[in-house]
């Protein structure tokens, strides 16, 4: 039999020091691609059949992470083009959308991503709630879900600000004057979060970094956690069904 | 279950061989019978999340492509817009800064929400909740008419209409429900809505309703425009 | 051997063992407290690049009774009356917006959230919950009336021409 080209690839030593698992289709090849994978790892290797339609969880949390995964991965070549100062980032604005090859695709996209977003966010809060899916033992990780609504919300709120524009300038006016009515701490905060008492380049600067660094990060700790409680509770909780009623 | 077991843990980390409990009495574990089919993960599960991000980052190309991200004038803070709206998942709360000062519309709204959310899942009535008039007694009848009332008598005397008119829909939504018992199909679905639903639904409705004002109704000085009037938002 | 601790009466037993780890924790935990301070501190600035907050707002022979100045960069209105010349701050109180001055209805009106105000600063509409504050009018050395934006006077001090 003649051995093709990409089967002897595939046998060489320096593939199958890459890649541990073998091509024929067998159980164990199939566990082999999840099991000894860094990324998809965090997927047991069997699931439940039940769990892959469509209606069963609408696909609203993996919609969110594709949409969370495009505007990682979207927003950083933004940055290169993007200088966190006053009027500068206003002329990149223009310069993306201008001069730059595909610039205008790529903001837009970034732009609707994170609509899209906060939206689908929303939705699957709740399917999850109307689902009640939120049952012991998945209470704590309905309440990492919350906080990871909030950090989706503060990543478009500094996210907003970085065009400096006038919708952006005043948007994050107004959002900022509310925050300075919360008692006793309101002013402070505002103070920290502007680096000022308006919003100029140093609101700017700061809202930066939390846009483009903290809160990420943080969403990724959480996302990561959210996802790993997932697991280990048993999988994706669909329609509550007879036998999952009133569970201790 | 008839013969209690009971669970010895042992704390000898040199334990050799290595225990970490031993239940007794030694019977085999079962394992909950289920009916649910397992099937590997790859290639099921894999390949139906590579199609839902090839979905998504389609659709959200194509929405790149064919709509522009809005880009107004260079920010100047000597020239307010007018109006000067949020991002539109805020306009819900902007629309309600129109009725309330803005540390209640601003902080107490939000603040409540949101604790409201996070305690969902640990609150009694949401874990046992039935259908709303599965227990159904007078007594429930008055207590959730007078919920109702008060609701929309607190946001009326704001004059905050938006709150108002789908509380009492849904107020009289709740009552029409009574007796659906024995109803089918569509009425029957409706009387097995649990209490903590019908709220839920209730947030839902007024947070869509307040957005919807924020965004297409509000015009220079948030005053109320009709959409048609208006030219295209920003 | 567990160390023995007397208090009123009564015998607690503590370890050395115990005691040496609650100190140990404690000084994780201060230390930990402490890089927040020190973080905290350090994020806010200590200097800020904003604009002047003091104008020199003309002669005080400019401002006859029913003038109405309006100082875009300062925000602020400068106001003639009879009995002499007074200053408002022309944010809104509601959320900061920039207010403008309605000449033919002798009105501020801001264009945020519809709040209107009188021209002492009164709130007459809107969602507004403060007047418009009064801010401090002086003279500099060479008669030209001055107005410092940071200093909030009494509703009603009028600065005497």
């Amino acid at each position: 039999m003649r051995v093709s080209l990409a089967s002897r690839v595939r046998g060489s030593a320096v593939y199958r020091s890459i890649v541990r698992h073998g091509t024929t289709a067998t159980n164990r090849n199939r566990s082999l691609v999840v099991f000894e994978n860094l990324f998809l790892h965090v997927h047991p290797v069997k699931v439940r059949e039940k769990t892959l339609r469509f209606t069963h969880t609408f696909w609203l949390g993996g919609i969110t992470l594709a949409c969370a995964f495009i505007l990682f991965v979207g927003g950083i070549p933004l940055m290169f083009y993007y200088h966190p100062s006053v009027p500068q980032a206003y002329r990149d604005m223009k310069e993306l959308q201008y001069v730059v090859d595909n610039g205008v695709f790529l903001r837009n996209l970034h732009r609707w991503a994170a609509h899209a977003m906060v939206l689908v966010a929303v939705l699957h809060m709740l399917r999850v709630f109307y689902h009640r899916a939120y049952r012991p033992p998945r209470q704590f990780n309905w309440v990492i879900g919350v906080l990871l609504l909030l950090a989706t919300l503060l990543l478009s709120y500094t996210g907003y600000l970085l065009p400096w524009d006038q919708l952006s300038l005043w948007g994050v006016s107004v959002g900022t004057s509310m925050v300075k009515e919360a008692p006793f701490i309101g002013e402070r905060i505002r103070f920290y979060l502007l680096g000022g008492n308006v919003v100029s380049e140093n609101a700017l600067l700061r809202f930066y970094v939390l846009h483009c660094v903290v809160l990420p990060v943080a969403l990724l700790l959480l996302v990561s956690v959210h996802v790993w409680r997932v697991r280990k509770d048993g999988g994706v909780q669909g329609p509550a069904g007879a036998e999952r009623k009133n569970e201790p | 279950m008839s013969v209690p077991i009971k669970i010895v843990e042992s704390n000898d980390p040199m334990a050799d061989p290595w225990r970490v409990a031993i239940v007794r009495p030694d019977s085999r574990p079962s394992a909950r019978a289920t009916e649910d089919r397992f099937v590997m993960t790859f290639p099921h599960l894999i390949v139906r999340e590579v199609i839902l991000f090839q979905l998504v980052l389609t659709v959200l190309s194509l929405a790149a492509i064919f709509f522009d991200a809005p880009l107004l004038g260079i920010a100047n803070p000597l020239e307010t817009p007018n109006p000067a709206k949020a991002p539109w998942y805020f306009l819900g709360l902007q629309e309600l800064l129109h009725y309330f000062p803005p540390v209640v519309a601003g902080v107490l709204m939000p603040t409540l929400a949101v604790i409201a959310l996070v305690v969902i899942p640990y609150a009694r009535i949401n874990l046992v909740a039935g259908p709303l008039w599965a227990n159904a007694s007078a007594k429930k009848a008055i207590a959730l008419g007078a919920a109702v009332a008060l609701v929309a008598l607190l946001f009326g005397a704001f004059a905050c209409w938006p709150i108002v008119v789908p509380t009492l829909a849904l107020g009289i939504a709740m009552f029409a429900t009574r007796g659906w018992e024995r109803a089918t199909s569509v009425r029957r679905l409706l009387w097995e809505v649990t209490l903590p639903e019908w709220i839920m639904t209730w947030f839902v409705i007024i947070a869509t309703l307040l957005t919807v004002i924020g965004t297409y109704f509000r015009g220079p000085g948030w005053s109320w425009v009709w959409p048609w009037e208006n030219a295209p938002r920003g | 051997m567990p160390d023995e601790e007397s208090r009123d009466g009564e015998t607690e037993s503590i370890s050395r063992r115990d005691v040496v780890v609650r100190l140990g924790v404690g000084a994780c935990a201060l230390a930990a407290a402490g890089s927040a301070a020190v973080t905290l501190d350090f994020l806010e600035p200590k200097v800020l690049f904003e604009p002047q907050t003091t104008f020199v707002a003309g002669a005080p022979l400019d401002f006859a009774d029913g003038t109405v100045r309006f100082n875009r960069e300062q925000k602020a209105y400068v106001i003639g009356t009879a009995g002499g010349v007074y200053a408002l701050s022309a944010v809104c109180t509601h959320l900061g917006c920039i207010t403008r001055f309605r000449s033919e209805q002798r009105m501020i009106a801001c264009p945020c959230h519809g709040s209107q105000f009188d021209l002492e600063g009164n709130v007459v509409h809107g969602p507004a919950p403060r007047s418009l504050p009064w801010l401090e009018v002086s003279e500099n050395a060479s008669g030209s009336l001055v107005v410092e934006t940071r200093v909030i006077v009494p509703q009603g001090k009028l600065f005497r021409v």
